[in-house]
């Protein structure tokens, strides 16, 4: 009888140790992402019509992150070209995602930040780096700050080592990655997924250094992102195969899913894609696999309820400091003083006036009034005038 | 028809006075033809003040000149336009008393000469001095007014020039090596010193003669004797070898693409690194490479050969600028006699009016306007080159042309009796 209470007992404080270690666990995970604010900045680089892929890639990916949550005010959506309005569209005021007309990811309610000529490496860069004049209005900013989780997607034609922007200009894999290094030192992102569907797209992640970003691409070096299907009616292929798996994906998820990351390192293998998607983990400091999808392509919050009332009508106190010895009284520094500006400023450079050095005069004109005698001899002086 | 030296000289000046005092100042001074990176007044300046404010003027990449250069200008700096007016004045003089002893010479050498049948015109006693075509050459005025230091180095080549024909060997070594120490290509212009001097002193140019060699010798020393004594007391001036990179360095490696009217700028500006050692030394060569064939050719004709030389170098040079050109210009004068041989003159004539007037539009059309780009400009420049180039040849075919006729008369006749014509293979 006290032997079954010993274990009943044992059992129960084992139980309790397990548990606590679950809900530890859980709420380990709970905490573990460490972000607290989504953006997506997706970016479609080509123009003209037959193109016409590329917006649609965009569109799609837009239209998941909108759908699992992500507000229009943290979307920066950049289309090179207008294909909705496009006079070779014959069904205007939509883009097509799926061959017999599915699925329109246009819809009512897309805002485009950056459209057609806007569309440019340098505005692009300033995006990312948050150096734009002070007149660009809240909509084209990239306002993330160090506990962001950003979604870049990147999708056009590329080589290897560059991205082409409208068919005049090009980004460089070294450019983007210092551009990452530069959000990186000034905080701008906790966590950033770069995700690029374009020829040889790996070369484009090759060159990152910055902690923090995870990359996948549609296609190695040497290879070629091929598209899907052609539409015979609109006449133009509407997608690329790598993003119309990962629309397809992306469908399934929901913001409560559960999804991470190993799963979306999956789609597209090499039989249906035809080339080899890639993807770059090492610069991340989480285990790929505890990473949710909702991480990056959602806005999922948790909500904690507690039964608890925190009273918020005391005000709050300021706590004076009292220095350490009574008598010595810190200076108030400001910014301002701690250099003497105005002397610095009104200082004049001193003139020093250079001279020759009197060993070069002396020599130089030593050598002149020998040459002249040599050549002409005093008394002969009077013949040559 | 001679005027006299003195009106032209006040004509000259006053055109010179006018122009500087006149807003056209500044626009001419900033014009790349006229100005090159080694020569601009804007970089002397520049070096002046560096060297006020305590820091050498050979750092960066600004100041390409000589250091002589910057003791003269330390003085004159305030007096500029007097020295450059004066330097061209001193050009013309000289090159005016030049051409008027090499005249008195040839005179003296054709009245020896026994042919069968000269031509009656021996008309050398027509010729123009080349004072007024130096200093009314518009090329020569707007090198003035820019203030180009290329000024300067003109006049130190025409003094060379004046002291070679007057037959002093020192004078002609010394001014030889100040033109060189200035911008190296000069250097050519040392085979037909060597050779006039010879010449002039009745040595035989044998290379079995002794007499040769010892004279060539005793011209390399002084000649190179002065150079380093020259180098030296650059050193002691600022008391660094900083300027041996900067401006030799500078003249031979091409560092500055700055398109001017020479061939350098565009055939640089796209070629990849890898080759640029090669095609610069090739470069580099073709201003040194005519030398010794034409000293061959022309070793009875040392003058003619000097202007050669000179068109020669003011064509390959790394930053030619329209004052090099000038200089050579000036001689066209002396030469005036060839006039019935040449065949090209409508040609070339033409060609460079319309290049020297094509090269602002087509400079606005690519900077300014932008509906142009560097391959018109180039393609013009290209064009200004091969106009020259082909007007030297069209002068050495003459003057070949003239002294075969002096050999062999003029109206040539086959061995049956018909006219024969000349072809020049």
């Amino acid at each position: 009888f006290t032997l079954s209470i010993y274990l009943s007992i044992y059992l129960s404080i084992y139980l309790s140790i397990y548990l606590s270690v679950c809900l530890s666990d859980s709420a380990g995970q709970f905490f573990s992402s460490g972000h607290t604010n989504n953006w997506a900045v997706l970016v479609c680089t080509s123009r003209f019509w037959f193109n016409y892929r590329h917006v649609a890639n965009t569109l799609s990916v837009y239209r998941s992150v909108k759908r699992l949550g992500i507000p229009d005010s943290h979307i920066v959506l950049m289309l090179a070209d207008d294909m909705a309005c496009n006079h070779r569209n014959p069904k205007p005021a939509t883009v097509f995602s799926h061959k017999n007309m599915e699925l329109n990811v246009y819809g009512d309610d897309v805002e485009v930040d950056y459209r057609g000529y806007e569309v440019t490496v340098e505005n692009f860069l300033r995006v990312l780096t948050g150096r734009l004049p002070p007149s660009t209005p809240r909509s084209k900013r990239l306002l993330s700050d160090d506990r962001s989780n950003i979604l870049i997607y990147l999708t056009g034609h590329g080589g290897n080592g560059f991205l082409k922007f409208q068919d005049s200009e090009e980004i460089s894999n070294v450019e983007l990655a210092d551009a990452f290094e530069q959000m990186w030192q000034k905080r701008r992102y906790n966590e950033l997924l770069f995700i690029i569907d374009t020829c040889q797209g790996a070369s484009m992640y090759e060159r990152f250094y910055s902690p923090n970003l995870m990359a996948l691409a549609s296609s190695q070096v040497g290879e070629d992102s091929l598209s899907h299907q052609p539409d015979l009616a609109i006449g133009v292929h509407l997608m690329d195969r790598y993003t119309f798996y990962l629309l397809e994906f992306l469908e399934d998820i929901h913001p409560a899913s559960k999804a991470n990351m190993n799963d979306l390192f999956k789609v597209c293998p090499k039989s249906q894609c035809v080339s080899t998607p890639g993807h770059r983990t090492d610069l991340f400091l989480r285990d790929p696999g505890s990473v949710l999808i909702t991480d990056f392509f959602g806005s999922v919050r948790k909500v904690e309820i507690t039964t608890e009332a925190i009273d918020l009508t005391d005000p709050i106190k300021e706590v004076e400091e009292r220095p350490a010895n009574g008598d010595v009284h810190k200076e108030m520094h400001s910014y301002v003083d701690q250099l003497p500006v105005s002397e610095i400023i009104h200082q004049k450079p001193k003139q020093k006036d250079w001279h020759p050095p009197d060993g070069f005069i002396l020599g130089l004109w030593t050598l002149i009034l020998l040459v002249f005698f040599q050549t002409y001899g005093v008394k002969h002086l009077r013949h040559i005038f | 028809m001679a005027a006299p030296l003195t009106l032209l000289l006040v004509l000259a000046v006053t055109i010179r006075a006018a122009l500087f005092r006149s807003s056209l100042a500044e626009l001419i001074a900033e014009r790349v033809e006229v100005v090159s990176p080694i020569t601009a007044w804007k970089r002397v300046v520049e070096g002046l003040a560096l060297l006020d404010l305590g820091v050498s003027p050979y750092s960066g990449d600004v100041f390409h000149e000589t250091p002589l250069i910057i003791y003269l200008f330390h003085f004159v700096v305030d007096y500029a336009e007097i020295t450059f007016m004066l330097a061209d004045v001193i050009t013309a003089v000289a090159l005016y008393m030049a051409v008027k002893d090499y005249n008195k010479q040839v005179f003296r050498k054709q009245k020896f000469a026994l042919e069968a049948d000269r031509y009656p015109l021996d008309c050398l006693e027509l010729i123009r001095s080349p004072k007024e075509i130096y200093l009314l050459n518009p090329f020569t005025i707007l090198s003035c007014v820019a203030k180009s230091t290329c000024g300067l180095n003109n006049a130190v080549v025409a003094l060379f020039i004046f002291s070679t024909i007057k037959g002093n060997t020192l004078l002609s070594a010394i001014f030889l090596c100040l033109a060189t120490y200035q911008s190296i290509y000069p250097l050519t212009l040392c085979a037909p010193a060597m050779l006039y001097l010879m010449q002039r002193q009745y040595i035989p140019v044998n290379f079995r003669r002794a007499s040769f060699w010892w004279f060539i010798a005793q011209y390399l020393f002084m000649y190179l004797g002065s150079l380093f004594v020259l180098i030296c007391l650059s050193f002691f001036l600022l008391g660094s070898w900083d300027y041996m990179p900067s401006v030799y360095g500078f003249i031979l490696s091409v560092p500055d693409l700055t398109p001017n009217i020479g061939l350098f700028w565009y055939f640089f500006a796209e070629m990849f690194e890898h080759f640029r050692l090669f095609f610069l030394c090739v470069f580099q060569i073709n201003v040194f490479f005519y030398t010794i064939p034409l000293s061959v050719k022309l070793k009875e004709h040392p003058v003619f050969l000097i202007f050669m030389q000179l068109a020669v170098i003011s064509i390959f040079k790394s930053y030619p600028t329209v004052g090099d050109i000038a200089l050579y210009m000036a001689f066209l004068p002396v030469w005036s006699h060839l006039y019935r041989f040449l065949r090209n003159t409508f040609l070339v004539s033409c060609v460079l009016l319309a290049c020297s007037t094509l090269f602002p539009v087509l400079w606005h059309l690519w900077i300014y306007a932008g509906s142009a780009n560097s391959n018109f400009y180039y393609a013009i420049t290209l064009l200004f080159n091969v106009a020259q180039i082909l007007l030297v040849s069209d002068y050495f075919y003459a003057f070949l042309r003239r002294e075969h006729h002096l050999t062999y008369g003029l109206y040539l006749k086959r061995k049956d009796g018909s006219e024969a014509t000349l072809v020049l293979k």
